[in-house]
């Protein structure tokens, strides 16, 4: 092991004690680790350690060898006597990780200290792990928090604060990794639902090859209903599993519990009051077929060379929505128009919604079996106004 | 006429008799060979080729560094008892290992001014980091002499730490200054000051440095700065020179003394201190509790994309128990204190520019995921086309509506700053109150309570082509 944290504390009082560089007086141990993750960016390291301090002028040697440690971070603050308590000055030696305080003391007096500094190395992944009921109307969220340990120093009985929920108490090796659960929520409600997108999804189904599916989504509000809302919601894998039976293996078994996975994505950010929306699989058990059924150029304005340099559209679209489960199912159609645009005429106005100046989406519930003739048929007609051909899509 | 030295110093006569002396240091003897001084008769013809024989000086009295922050330059006065005789006098000077420009070193006597003057000053050939002042002295007798040089190496930097209290509405502030020395010099129980402050040089002291003698070939970096091993030893008996003299010190931090000079300021550490080779040595120079702080939050998709950045703000002046002085330039770093025993959260670090006197501060301290600003393009309609005579659409005008979404989940108010950037002709239109940056930036502010969403909308009307008028 090359790593070293060494302390030393040497009293200026007696003469030869001058050189504290080489002179250990004492070794003190760490009375306390505090580890913080608040800051994504860094790892805030506080431990505290009870000094001997000799009345005057004390030499107190900090040095590090393979810990990744910002020199330029280290702070020391005294805590039993922090009006009396001082620290005078800090050296630096060349070409060494280490450090001298020089710390007043106006006695002779146990002195405990605390010091913090930056630490690199110590980084954490956030993973999510579900369990859905069979129903899929709730889940059970395990948060755990992943600390891998290269900082080069060995972490222990350490306090560990993510700056959400109470501190654990852990001890991290130098090269561990340590996941821990940080967070866990029984009888989460969340939205199962469908997503086809008009501009990712194929129209006509009939043309593919293969069955197209559906995206299938679980949506999570992070918000106190949900027994969430007090912190963001970090990045991080979410594997999602759903309860099933367990069938007997032998004669007289039970039926069991057991779990079978129906996958996993990556939750983004997600803050106080939002929905963290997470794609795990594809239904195929529901078809969309879209198709532009009208697409007219109106209002035309030709230049002198009879080229049109502006026009209006007459624009019709029908949707038909088979859904072949035996549940109902929650689809959202989210469809796209460029520019300048009017709604003229729309068979779902109730279950329509702008989301912004280029997207609009249909929140439907399809009935169990909607198939043939009891299919769901969304139809709109648009206008698009003042066309040039130049119209934004996105902002 | 035999060397004329002060009393007390180890004397080597020219043809190498050596005539007993009290025993000094290593440490000494060392500094004898990287700065060594020596008064001589000219008398003696072979005086000019004695050179090599000289190890001998007299001591300093005193040292005092003056260390620039805005370039690599520091201004050493030594001062030096000598005696001299009636007549020339010729006094080396030189300086191997070291980074002393060359063309820096005056010299001037403290006593005896008007009896004691130089008559010129020369470097000789082959050798290097030497010269000879020939001195021609009215006075026999101790003389106070003062030199005066620059050496690049020695540097010194700002830096300061702000500790927030729990709802970010004040700060302990405190600010110290870290010494470098990296010139190959141990410059022991010197008083140091540090400038603050931008001058101007129209070379580098570095390469006056290098070059060994005015206009001579600058030798290389390596070769200059490297210290002999030597010089490490001293280095290390430097240090216990400084516990020594520390030990007797009050236990107390030096107070750092403040004043104005010119358009610069400059900081002189009380006492005197050590900063052997090598080494660098951070003081204390404030601390100040209780400063009024905001914390600010600033959108700007132009500059950081998605994120909310948080700032600390302060002003630096009487009113908010600064003032005293101005910042320098550094380096910060910030914390919040999240538990009753005082236990910090990292808010972040940044460097900030020189703070004057009465200058309000920002400290940009990176991105805050609990603050969010989300805005949406929630309209966009075309509309006045005009044409010209060949009917090609040449004026038009588009209306935006937006909708902007902020929302804090902390459980602290906070203030943020949304920043838009509009260009062409254009009128906005809007409940929300805002201010225009300039013409082409507003800026809407808004306080937001702890774990508070608020949502306003502003409408954009721009006039392009022909429809323009600015």
């Amino acid at each position: 092991m090359n790593r070293i944290l060494c302390f030393a504390v040497a009293g200026l009082l007696a003469g030869s004690a001058a050189h504290a560089r080489v002179k250990l007086v004492a070794l003190p141990e760490r009375a306390r680790v505090v580890v913080s993750l608040n800051n994504p960016d860094a790892t805030l390291v506080e431990e505290e350690r009870i000094i001997t301090l000799q009345k005057g002028v004390n030499k107190v040697d900090f040095s590090w060898r393979g810990v990744n440690i910002d020199g330029t971070s280290i702070q020391v603050r005294a805590l039993s006597h922090p009006n009396d308590v001082k620290v005078l000055n800090t050296s630096y030696p060349p070409n060494e990780n280490a450090l001298v305080w020089e710390i007043s003391s106006p006695a002779a007096q146990e002195e405990r200290v605390r010091i913090s500094y930056l630490l690199s190395g110590l980084t954490r992944e956030v993973t999510y792990r579900a369990v859905a009921e069979p129903n899929e109307k709730s889940l059970a969220l395990r948060n755990y928090l992943r600390l891998h340990n290269n900082s080069g120093e060995d972490l222990t009985d350490a306090e560990v604060s993510v700056g959400y929920g109470s501190n654990f108490k852990k001890t991290i090796a130098h090269e561990e990794v340590l996941e821990m659960l940080s967070e866990r929520i029984a009888d989460l409600p969340i939205r199962k639902l469908l997503t086809w997108d008009a501009a990712s999804q194929p129209w006509d189904p009939e043309y593919q090859k293969n069955t197209v599916g559906i995206p299938l989504s679980y949506v999570i509000t992070n918000d106190k209903p949900s027994k969430l809302g007090t912190h963001t919601m970090l990045p991080g894998k979410v594997r999602i599993f759903i309860k099933t039976k367990e069938q007997p293996t032998r004669e007289g078994e039970q039926v069991g519990e057991g779990v079978a996975f129906t996958g996993e994505d990556w939750a983004q950010l997600t803050p106080v009051d939002r929905e963290m929306k997470l794609f795990i699989g594809q239904s195929r058990d529901v078809k969309v077929t879209q198709r532009k059924t009208k697409d007219d150029k109106t209002n035309i304005r030709r230049n002198s060379g009879n080229n049109i340099v502006l026009n209006d559209t007459d624009e019709i679209y029908k949707i038909e929505i088979e859904n072949f489960k035996k549940e109902p199912v929650n689809l959202v159609l989210v469809e796209h128009v460029p520019g300048y645009w009017k709604m003229i005429e729309n068979s779902h106005a109730a279950q329509f919604k702008k989301k912004d100046a280029f997207t609009f989406e249909y929140n439907l519930t399809l009935p169990a079996e909607s198939t043939g003739e009891k299919k769901t048929t969304v139809t709109f007609n648009l206008n698009r106004l003042n066309v040039q051909g130049n119209e934004p899509a996105s902002f | 006429m035999n060397p004329v030295l002060s009393a007390g110093e180890k004397v080597r006569k020219w043809a190498g008799e050596i005539l007993p002396v009290p025993t000094r240091t290593l440490s000494h003897l060392l500094t004898c060979c990287l700065a060594a001084l020596l008064v001589f008769s000219v008398l003696t013809p072979q005086s000019a080729h004695a050179r090599i024989n000289v190890v001998t000086l007299p001591d300093r009295d005193t040292v005092q560094l003056t260390i620039y922050n805005s370039a690599d330059l520091t201004l050493v006065k030594e001062t030096r008892h000598l005696t001299f005789k009636k007549g020339i006098n010729k006094l080396e000077f030189s300086w191997a290992n070291t980074l002393i420009d060359p063309t820096s070193v005056e010299f001037r006597a403290l006593t005896h001014a008007d009896e004691v003057e130089v008559q010129d000053v020369s470097f000789p050939p082959r050798v290097a980091n030497t010269l000879e002042w020939r001195i021609n002295s009215e006075f026999a007798g101790d003389v106070t002499v003062e030199i005066r040089y620059f050496t690049s190496g020695i540097s010194w930097s700002a830096d300061y730490v702000c500790e927030a209290n729990r709802n970010e509405t004040q700060m302990d502030f405190a600010g110290a200054v870290r010494v470098t020395n990296n010139s190959g010099e141990d410059y022991e129980n010197a008083q140091v000051r540090l400038v603050v402050g931008v001058i101007r040089l129209v070379q580098e002291i570095a390469d006056l440095a290098r070059a060994g003698k005015p206009g001579g070939t600058p030798t290389t970096l390596a070769a200059q700065t490297a210290p002999p091993a030597a010089a490490r030893a001293l280095r290390m008996e430097a240090f216990g020179a400084m516990a020594t003299a520390d030990k007797l010190a009050a236990a107390q931090p030096r107070e750092i003394v403040k004043e104005g000079v010119s358009e610069y300021f400059m900081y002189t550490v009380e006492g005197r201190d050590t900063i052997p080779n090598g080494w660098s040595k951070r003081m204390p120079s404030f601390k100040t509790d209780g400063v009024p702080l905001t914390s600010y939050y600033k959108y700007e998709k132009e500059r950081w994309g998605d994120q909310v950045i948080r700032f600390y703000q302060f002003t630096n002046s009487v009113a908010n128990k600064l003032g005293k002085e101005p910042l320098p330039d550094g380096a910060v770093k910030a914390f919040r204190f999240v538990s009753d025993d005082l236990l910090y959260a990292f808010v972040g670090r940044t460097s900030v520019k020189y703070i004057p006197i009465n200058e309000f501060v920002e400290l940009e301290l990176g991105n805050d995921l609990e603050v969010s600003v989300k805005p949406t393009l929630m309209d966009w309609q075309k509309t006045d086309l005009q044409f010209n005579a060949s009917g090609n659409v040449i004026g038009w005008t588009t209306k935006e509506t937006w909708e902007i979404e902020v929302q804090n989940s902390k459980d602290i108010a906070v203030v943020v700053d949304i920043r838009r950037n509009f260009s062409g002709d254009w009128t906005l239109t809007t409940q929300q109150q805002y201010e225009n940056v300039d013409k082409t930036k507003v800026k809407f502010v808004l306080p937001l309570v702890p774990r508070a969403k608020q949502k306003f909308t502003y409408e954009l009307v721009t006039r392009h082509g022909t429809n323009a008028t600015r």
